[in-house]
């Protein structure tokens, strides 16, 4: 079955069609996420700052002229939406991403070396500008190509290129070393 | 440590890495807000559709209406003429009109017989 473009989607969900609607969230979710935690650097703020956005974006999908970039235009309200949140908010404390409910999840040990890993790249993470952390995430975690990151943020593909560099480079360098500790 | 490596350890800020249906549940979340909103674009697009129906209804009803009469005049003119033909003018009652048949035998004469020679004096008479 065809994929639909993120136009035809947008135009059925502009006429309250919920399975068009749901079909944007399932294919940019992540990538709101990654934007929001870029920005707020905390799970629950990122978590909070992409569910608002999303319905944001809904209440003002009229107003999305290129419905072909779609995802650039949530992106920004992504990113506006966690800046105001950091802004208005004192962040709350505990916000670290919490432990899996699951009980097939990993054991205690296992769970210590990720809660130490995630400790580590949030503080190396924290080093990064906004746009290189967002950039790193998108392409890193999401595994969005340079080519997509470029469209979808609106910046030359030469500067996403110098920006993941420079990201990579310096986390490189914090996080050198985690491996021999572990 | 390794891009390779990183790309991996990056994963763990993934909050779907360690809760499977993480993704799935904040979908559901989402369209659970959404919901009155998505209804409310329904409604609209609803009633748009009904109000472009009923724009067109407004303008296209009369000319609808004048179209039928003009039509069900010109139908009704065509029936009239094919229930009285007109008169069937032969050719032959044509050419007899114009030449006065009766005036031929008229100038031949009672009890002549009229033949080819007859004719031609007549015709050359008529002429002058």
């Amino acid at each position: 079955m065809r994929q639909r473009s993120d136009a035809e989607l947008v135009t059925q969900a502009r006429c309250g069609d919920r399975e068009a609607f749901g079909e944007l969230v399932k294919r940019y979710q992540r990538a709101a996420y990654s934007v929001a935690l870029s920005v707020t650097g905390k799970h629950q703020d990122a978590e909070d700052a992409a569910q608002e956005s999303f319905m944001v974006a809904l209440q003002r999908l009229d107003d999305c002229r290129n419905a072909d970039r779609f995802a650039g235009w949530l992106l920004a309200i992504v990113r506006n939406r966690s800046r105001n949140l950091i802004r208005r908010e004192n962040l709350r404390s505990g916000d670290e991403i919490p432990a899996s409910a699951s009980s097939s999840g990993p054991g205690p040990d296992r769970m210590a070396d990720i809660s130490a890993l995630r400790g580590r790249l949030k503080e190396a993470l924290s080093t990064l500008t906004e746009v290189q952390r967002e950039i790193v995430l998108l392409h890193d975690l999401e595994g969005w190509k340079h080519d997509e990151i470029s469209e979808r943020i609106g910046i030359p593909s030469g500067t996403v290129r110098s920006h993941l560099h420079f990201a990579r480079k310096a986390l490189r360098a914090r996080l050198a070393g985690w491996k021999d500790h572990t | 440590m390794e891009d390779n490596d990183r790309v991996t350890a990056l994963e763990v800020l993934d909050p779907g890495h360690e809760r499977p249906g993480y993704w799935g549940r904040f979908r559901t979340r989402i369209l659970k807000n959404a919901a009155f909103e998505l209804a409310r674009r329904r409604e609209v697009a609803r009633v748009s559709v009904a109000a472009v129906l009923s724009g067109w209804s407004r303008s296209l009803i009369p000319v609808a209406a004048a179209a039928a009469l003009i039509a069900s005049i010109m139908i009704a003119n065509e029936a009239r003429q094919q229930a009285e033909p007109a008169p069937r003018l032969v050719l032959e009652d044509m050419l007899g009109g114009a030449l006065g048949a009766s005036s031929f035998q008229a100038a031949l004469g009672a009890g002549v017989q009229p033949n080819t020679a007859a004719f031609m004096t007549f015709v050359e008479e008529d002429n002058r």
